[in-house]
């Protein structure tokens, strides 16, 4: 077993003795030297070999400090320690070589998790994750489902890290068709924020596959009013920063969240049910919102569920009447999903051959290849 | 005072879980009691994405917005001649449509909205309101205000349940009298592995009023614009829209007199 051996640079001298006595606490770490002074910890400290450095990100030349603990010691992991986390001082501290930011003061399992757990499968870790929005005019668009068997999808193809964030905040399903009973919510992640950093918020994720977790929505309707937009738009910024993929489901229409998150996205999907009533004129409403953005041709994509029959044909049809591409049609599986569903269950152990996991895994493949749209592509 | 305006009854159609009908019901409700003679006004506050003037074909002059804007406005002008007229065959009813666009939907202020309704109650027998499925400040001020909610719901899948149990929850939570909300059940036997009898355990509660799934007579309703109640097709659905409205209005247990003393009455002792 690798020992793990840390270098604890600190300038301040409370959270010196402070985070000194929490590292010897916490097992299978052993703290081998502290400084206080990072030019001592650069020019002393590789006689202990430490393998781990926590470096005060509070300096203010972390940068250049950064570089040259990395020169010095190219074989350790640098895990910058700060009072708060923000999106854009973690992000160049990553880019920088640092291998993620952890708010001070932190707990033991915080540590460990900054250790072990808190690395993107890929090397590098640098790369921002994709961050992509289900919209719908209405309720009842099929979404929970979409995402969720597409966060699978997507993981299986690429072994990626996957998020996903339940925003419908009044009813929200995410958690009861993995059947989960989560301790930590939206609601205690978004009261937290302020103290959060993207390896703490990890933990109020709940995995539900090997690389797929789900931060779970409001247990009931009133607690709407306890994620502000900001605490949100910080959640999707830390999420950026720890999965490959972020998937976020909001309520329907337009209010705050579901705006704020699109904003966010580096695409929003429109997700409508075709049910024989007037999903084409809601798609298209929503559309003269969207298209305000210059950018909407890249950003904004238009999913279908419940296409009977789903062909291409079907999908063309739809294009004509809608005006717009369609990127995905998706077949019913109603009751598919609500076999699966009444089980507390989700529909994912479906038949790799079904019509449904066929089309979710194309979606899958789009996402993931970032293949150019095509339009004889089904 | 104008103490002899006699406040007419608002029925709010309100659910938590989507797509259970609401639309569908509301213009079939005031369909009906434009029918039976009353007065009449249908108003769709979904907003955003309402369906009414989609369903009755409607080409609105004014919508939601320009009476919202007549009441800050504070001109003392009716209100009425800003709503849109639905007529089929005789029946007649009004409408307050939607807004055309949905950035203006977007910024109506929902007090605002409370006092057009506020207003327009003193000028009908009955208002029929179809809402979101959501808490919103909007839809609170709409129960607060509503004489009776109509809370709809299907047998579906057990998310659409839970859904429908936790809003029935937090609506027994605002401490309403309990004859004021309504569980009415939609599509009572459509296609669903959930039994009836397991809903009402989940819910804790009967429901006030059943109505059996007739999805070919709805879709046809839907394609058509004509709705059930007016079609001259007596299924078993229309029937029970027309026994539905029957139980609101009281029918058959009180004559005219009493009916219009009794709303008269509940404005004194409200």
């Amino acid at each position: 077993m690798i020992n793990n051996n840390v270098m604890l640079v600190e300038g301040n001298r409370l959270y010196l003795e402070q985070l000194s006595n929490i590292i010897r606490e916490t097992e299978t770490v052993t703290l081998v030297a502290r400084f206080r002074d990072a030019k001592d910890a650069l020019g002393q400290g590789v006689v202990f070999t430490p393998n781990i450095i926590l470096l005060d990100a509070d300096n203010p030349n972390i940068m250049s400090l950064l570089e040259e603990f990395r020169k010095t010691y190219p074989n350790a992991d640098i895990i910058c320690t700060g009072e708060k986390w923000s999106a854009d001082s973690s992000s160049l501290y990553v880019n920088a070589g640092a291998k993620c930011f952890l708010v001070k003061p932190f707990s033991s399992e915080e540590l460990l998790d900054a250790i072990f757990a808190f690395s993107k499968p890929t090397t590098g870790g640098v790369a921002e994750a994709k961050v992509m929005t289900f919209f719908s005019p209405k309720g009842k668009s099929g979404k929970t489902t979409l995402i969720a068997n597409l966060a699978m999808a997507i993981s299986r193809k690429t072994n990626a890290s996957v998020g996903i964030i339940d925003a419908d905040l009044q009813f929200g399903d995410m958690a009861f068709f993995f059947n989960l009973k989560p301790q930590s919510t939206i609601v205690e992640a978004a009261r937290d924020t302020d103290f959060l950093s993207p390896v703490s918020l990890n933990s109020y994720f709940v995995p539900v596959a090997k690389n797929v977790s789900i931060l779970c929505g409001t247990k009931e309707p009133s607690l709407i009013d306890k994620v502000s937009i900001h605490s949100l738009e910080t959640i999707i910024n830390m999420a950026r920063t720890m999965f490959q993929y972020v998937l976020i489901d909001v309520p329907a229409g337009f209010n705050p969240t579901s705006i704020a998150a699109a904003e966010m996205a580096d695409t929003t999907y429109v997700v409508a049910m075709l049910n024989g009533g007037y999903e084409v004129q809601h798609i298209q409403r929503s559309l003269d919102i969207f298209t305000t953005w210059p950018d909407y041709k890249e950003k904004v994509k238009i999913i279908l569920t419940r296409v009977e029959p789903c062909t291409i044909t079907a999908k063309q049809e739809m294009e004509e009447v809608i005006g717009y591409p369609v990127a995905g049609i998706i077949p019913n599986a109603y009751l598919d999903v609500a076999t699966a569903a009444d089980d507390g269950r989700m529909a994912l152990d479906l038949k790799p051959n079904s019509p449904l996991s066929q089309r979710i895994n194309y979606l899958a493949g789009r996402i993931t290849k970032e293949k150019q749209d095509d339009k004889d592509d089904f | 005072m104008a103490d002899e305006q006699i406040n007419g009854v608002i029925i709010t159609f309100f659910s938590t879980a989507s797509a259970v009908g609401k639309t569908l019901i509301s213009i079939n409700m005031a369909s009906e009691l434009a029918r039976e003679g009353y007065s009449v006004c249908l108003a769709d506050f979904d907003l955003q994405f309402g369906d009414i003037r989609n369903y009755l074909r409607l080409t609105p002059e004014y919508t939601i917005t320009d009476l919202c804007e007549s009441i800050q406005a504070d001109s003392g002008r009716p209100l009425m001649p800003l709503l849109t007229t639905y007529s089929y065959e005789g029946v007649s009813f009004q409408v307050i449509p939607n807004p055309a666009k949905l950035d203006e939907a977007y910024n109506l202020s929902p007090e605002t909205i409370i006092e057009v309704l506020k207003n327009l109650r003193m000028q009908y027998d009955y208002i029929i309101v179809d809402t979101t499925s959501m808490f919103s400040v909007l839809n609170l001020g709409l129960l607060d205000i509503s004489t009776i909610v109509t809370f709809l719901g299907i047998v579906d899948f057990i998310p659409t349940i839970k859904n429908m149990k936790i809003g029935n929850e937090t609506l027994r939570t605002l401490n309403y009298d309990s004859n004021k909300i309504r569980l009415v059940l939609n599509r009572s036997d459509s296609k669903t592995h959930i039994q009836l009898k397991d809903v009402v355990s989940i819910l804790g509660e009967d429901f006030y009023h059943i109505l059996h799934n007739d999805f070919i007579s709805a879709r046809e309703s839907i394609a058509t614009g004509v709705p059930l109640v007016l079609n001259g097709q007596e299924s078993e659905l229309t029937q029970e829209l027309r026994a539905l409205v029957a139980r609101y209005t009281n029918k058959g247990y009180q004559t005219e007199e009493t009916r219009k003393r009794d709303s008269w009455l509940s404005k004194i002792f409200k």
